[in-house]
């Protein structure tokens, strides 16, 4: 559970005085630690203190379970023992709470003591128990604030991991579901869970991320951004090659697919691997509305994102290489607009959507009472104003705004912002080679995402490479009904591919049928 | 790291090359139609430059002409084009052209330069449709058409209309015409235009304001083309016939009198909505006898004979009508065509196809062997339907009183 060198062990003094001057010294006096001293009725004769740290810990549970055992309460007479067998004593009988361990050293007493355990030495003993009696002030679950669906759960996780955990625990109730903590950030000592379902995720992967993980030494952890830059295959892509998610429901998904989630305690934001191109275009609602309707979603989403990654490019191309391309009175229309601009289509196009990129980042910083004013005031300048001083053309306001908001579409937002970039560097090169700069463009880009490789997970699986078993189509550009899912995403390698043993509806008897 | 030492200059020339034949939008002079006339030894392009905001609905200017017409003229084709730079601000763009019209002069002249540059440039585009004027092709571009901002446009758009309604005439796009000419028997047929009615010109864009212009643009005859040049015009309703031995009706309608009233009353007709016809070469004793075998169907619009059309025999009795109908109207055509010795036809392509050996003998003497070819018409008419009512408004009449 813990990672120390054991040449840093301190071990306990049996002078609980000591001890405690040791614990007090090494927290530099902190206002919050908590030391507690008394005589106990079930040992009078030697000094028992309790520390924990104020604020982190649930002080009605001290109080009931550990503070009024121990100093109100007998021990039966069997279990009075001299000596050292005290605390082994309290902690069969006297401490009431689930989880109780004993300690050898001080690391380890500081250790749990920050994580919202409270410790409990007494005088000639050169150990210590700890209870956990985690708590303190949390937000509560409540409705995920980025991926909203309108039919689907409603709870989203929090800040704090051994929530998040018992989220999805409620969700798969199977002990196949198994969950390592590590602790990551030097100073921070910060929890990291590893999900993964034993028996469907692929061993090497998951050994890949315990081996990823480990490697990770950084004195803080935190949001599990942190620990997805250390762990992605390729640093240098514009592209995410881990999905991250609030939802438990998202992530109950991924682990029964037989991906590998990772919890960063302090951040609600989970992260799931290996991942690859299409599940960024994989709603939750896709499987929860009907499966016709989340096709055609799905394909308005392939669609719209490559209309936010091309579509001011490929205007850009054919008003300034391609006229012929265009129907004539559409030609004429956008002459119309383009009279009296003084600016080429490329830096018009540039200057439309560097002002978009401002106006969306100032509304995601300002204060949310300022909001609606930077829309008002983004909607007049972009859209009327603009076109009106003979600064831009109608045209090119109608592109960006088309543009901003299929981009918007985008289910994953780290996607949705690599398409952001990405329309940049097309622009330009549409601006300088027209149509050829595009088709150039486009195929370093592919060139690119073939290359991509995420826990050794081709990043364009199943396309490329190709699919090595049947009907890997079926959850991809569209959702089959969930009957004819038979098998769980190939890529992965997975223990235990089927989700179903066929793909056939069971039958349904009809009422008609019976008589 | 050597990765990113190569990117360097590849970055830099980036910047170096590309954006040469980078054109905005408003550095273009979009190109309706063009005319070609051949004056005192000079060929003269008229071009009906389009003026993007006189169209477009930002900028309100209903009452102004939406086109500027002007020529250049130069001893060849691209040496007027080049000359049009000394008296427009922006880059004549032919991309978006859609019609050529080609003066009777020019026409006489030749129109193998005309043809070269299409073949030759990538931004003459070959779905161009092309027209003949029996005066100057400036003046077909100076008038304004009713309903159309775009006069050439309008030009395109009324042969379109044409083609699909009664087929006198067929769209013949520079492609065709290139085929036509190109192919078996160097001849085409290229639809005329004249401006009718007064003199006075609709140059002006109030003039449109009345509900009617003294003069039109009106699609009339169809000019014949051999090799390059024009030999002569036919008239509309031998157009018609040509196109009906060619293939090219598309719809039309067919007048044509009951056998009750005789040949003078034309007073019934049929929509053809489906017609194709064949030609089968056959050559006996050294004489050529073309059999044309068309099949049509159609719906009567308008019957006002005396027959009980509930009856088939009487529904067969009048397809035989309207079948000696068509056999008239092509036998109109033929005549022409046999009067002007031009194969506008197909003749010569359809005994190519079949008799090769003797077509390579005789292709340089077609055009004195056409007019002694045979043509045997068999047609078959079909009608599927009467229309909604089965005997008539005068026999419900007669039917009332009796």
């Amino acid at each position: 559970m813990n990672k120390q060198n054991a040449g840093e062990f301190t071990p306990f003094s049996p002078s609980l005085q000591a001890n405690v001057e040791t614990i007090r010294h090494r927290f530099g006096g902190s206002t919050d630690i908590v030391i507690r001293m008394f005589r106990s009725d079930a040992a009078p004769d030697r000094e028992v203190a309790i520390i924990y740290v104020d604020g982190i810990v649930d002080s009605e549970t001290i109080n009931e379970s550990v503070m009024e055992p121990l100093m109100s309460m007998k021990l039966p007479p069997h279990a009075y023992v001299k000596g050292g067998k005290l605390l082994e004593a309290l902690r069969s009988c006297v401490v009431s709470i689930g989880s109780v361990q004993e300690i050898q050293n001080l690391e380890q007493a500081l250790q749990y003591m920050t994580d919202g355990l409270c410790v409990i030495m007494a005088d000639g003993s050169a150990a210590a128990l700890t209870a956990d009696v985690n708590g303190g002030e949390y937000r509560g679950v409540t409705i995920p604030q980025t991926q909203t669906v309108i039919r689907g759960p409603q709870h989203g996780f929090v800040e704090n991991v051994r929530t998040n955990i018992s989220l999805v625990r409620r969700i798969i109730r199977s002990s196949d579901l198994h969950i390592q903590m590590h602790k990551i950030g030097r100073q921070t000592h910060t929890n990291v869970a590893v999900l993964y379902l034993n028996g469907i995720a692929d061993d090497g992967i998951v050994k890949e991320v315990y081996r990823r993980l480990a490697a990770i030494d950084i004195d803080g952890v935190l949001e599990s951004g942190y620990i997805e830059e250390f762990i992605q295959d390729e640093t240098f892509t514009l592209f995410p090659t881990l999905m991250n998610t609030e939802r438990p429901d998202t992530i109950a998904a991924a682990l029964l697919e037989g991906r590998v989630a990772v919890m960063v305690d302090g951040s609600p934001i989970a992260l799931m691997a290996p991942t690859t191109f299409f599940t960024f275009f994989q709603s939750p609602e896709d499987y929860y509305q009907r499966f016709d309707i989340a096709s055609f979603v799905r394909i308005i989403r392939y669609g719209a994102y490559v209309v936010s990654i091309l579509l001011p490019a490929l205007y850009i191309a054919v008003t300034t290489y391609h006229q012929e391309m265009l129907p004539t009175t559409l030609l004429i229309s956008l002459a119309a607009q383009r009279e009296g601009i003084p600016f080429p289509c490329l830096v018009e196009a540039l200057l439309m959507e560097l002002t978009f990129e401002v106006l969306r980042e100032a509304g995601l910083r300002m204060p949310r009472a300022i909001g609606p004013a930077i829309s008002i005031v983004g909607a007049l300048v972009l859209g009327q104003s603009a076109v009106q001083a003979g600064i831009v053309s109608a045209g090119m306001v109608i592109i960006v705004s088309f543009t901003a908001i299929s981009n918007f579409v985008m289910p994953e937002f780290n996607m949705a912002a690599t398409s952001r970039i990405i329309r940049f560097l097309f622009m330009i090169m549409a601006g300088i080679f027209g149509f050829f700069g595009i088709f150039i463009s486009v195929l370093l880009m592919l060139i690119h995402l073939v290359s991509l490789r995420s826990f050794g997970v081709p990043y364009m699986s199943p396309m490329a490479p190709g699919p090595t078993r049947q009907g890997p189509w079926r959850d991809v550009f569209v959702r089959l009904p969930w009957w004819a899912i038979v098998l769980r995403p190939m890529d992965l390698n997975l223990r235990n591919p089927k989700r179903r043993p066929n793909g056939k509806k069971p039958p349904a008897q009809r009422h008609s049928d019976k008589a | 790291m050597n990765k990113w030492r190569l990117l360097l200059p590849l970055l830099a020339c980036l910047l170096v090359t590309g954006c040469w034949n980078r054109v905005e939008l408003n550095d273009i002079a979009v190109i309706s139609a063009t005319g070609v006339d051949w004056k005192e030894g000079n060929w003269v392009l008229t071009y009906q430059v389009v003026i993007p905001q006189a169209i477009s609905s930002q900028g309100g200017a209903s009452n102004s002409a939406a086109v500027n017409v002007f020529s250049t003229k130069g001893p060849s084709f691209r040496s007027a084009v080049s000359k049009a730079s000394q008296e427009t601000s922006r880059k004549l763009y032919f991309s978006h052209t859609q019609i050529i019209i080609v003066g009777q002069e020019a026409a006489r002249k030749g129109m193998a330069p005309l043809l070269d540059t299409y073949l030759r440039n990538h931004d003459s585009r070959e779905t161009v449709s092309v027209y003949l004027s029996k005066g100057s092709a400036r003046r077909m571009l100076e008038q304004l058409i009713p309903l159309e901002k775009i006069p050439g446009a309008a030009i395109q758009r009324m042969i379109t209309n044409e083609e699909m309604n009664s087929s006198n005439f067929r769209q013949m796009t520079i492609h065709q015409v290139l085929l036509d000419l190109l192919g078996t028997t160097h001849a085409t047929a290229l639809p005329g235009l004249v401006v009718s009615g007064t003199n006075e010109n609709i140059v002006r864009a109030e003039q449109l304001s009345h509900t009617s212009t003294p003069s039109k643009i009106r699609l009339s005859e169809l000019a014949l083309i051999a090799d390059d040049k024009l030999v002569g015009w036919i008239d509309n309703e031998e157009s018609l016939g040509v196109m009906w031995l060619s293939n090219h009706v598309k719809k039309t309608t067919v007048p044509f009198a009951c056998e009750e009233e005789g040949e003078a009353h034309k007073n019934s007709s049929i929509r053809i909505t489906n017609a194709k016809t064949g030609l089968r070469p056959q050559l006996s004793g050294g004489k050529w006898t073309m059999h044309v075998d068309v099949t049509a169907s159609g719906t009567l619009m308008e019957y006002n004979g005396e027959g009980d059309l509930s009856k088939p025999e009487q529904v067969n009795k009048v397809a035989t009508c309207i079948e000696s109908e068509i056999a008239a109207i092509m036998e109109q055509g033929w005549t022409a065509v046999q009067k002007h010795k031009v194969d506008v036809i197909g003749f010569g392509d359809a005994i190519r196809k079949k008799y090769t050996k003797q077509w390579s003998k005789m292709s340089g003497n077609w055009p004195q062997l056409l007019p002694d070819t045979e043509v045997k018409l068999s047609i078959n008419v079909k009608i599927k339907s009467t229309g909604m009512s089965a005997s008539g408004f005068k026999k419900e009449q007669k039917k009332d009183g009796g």
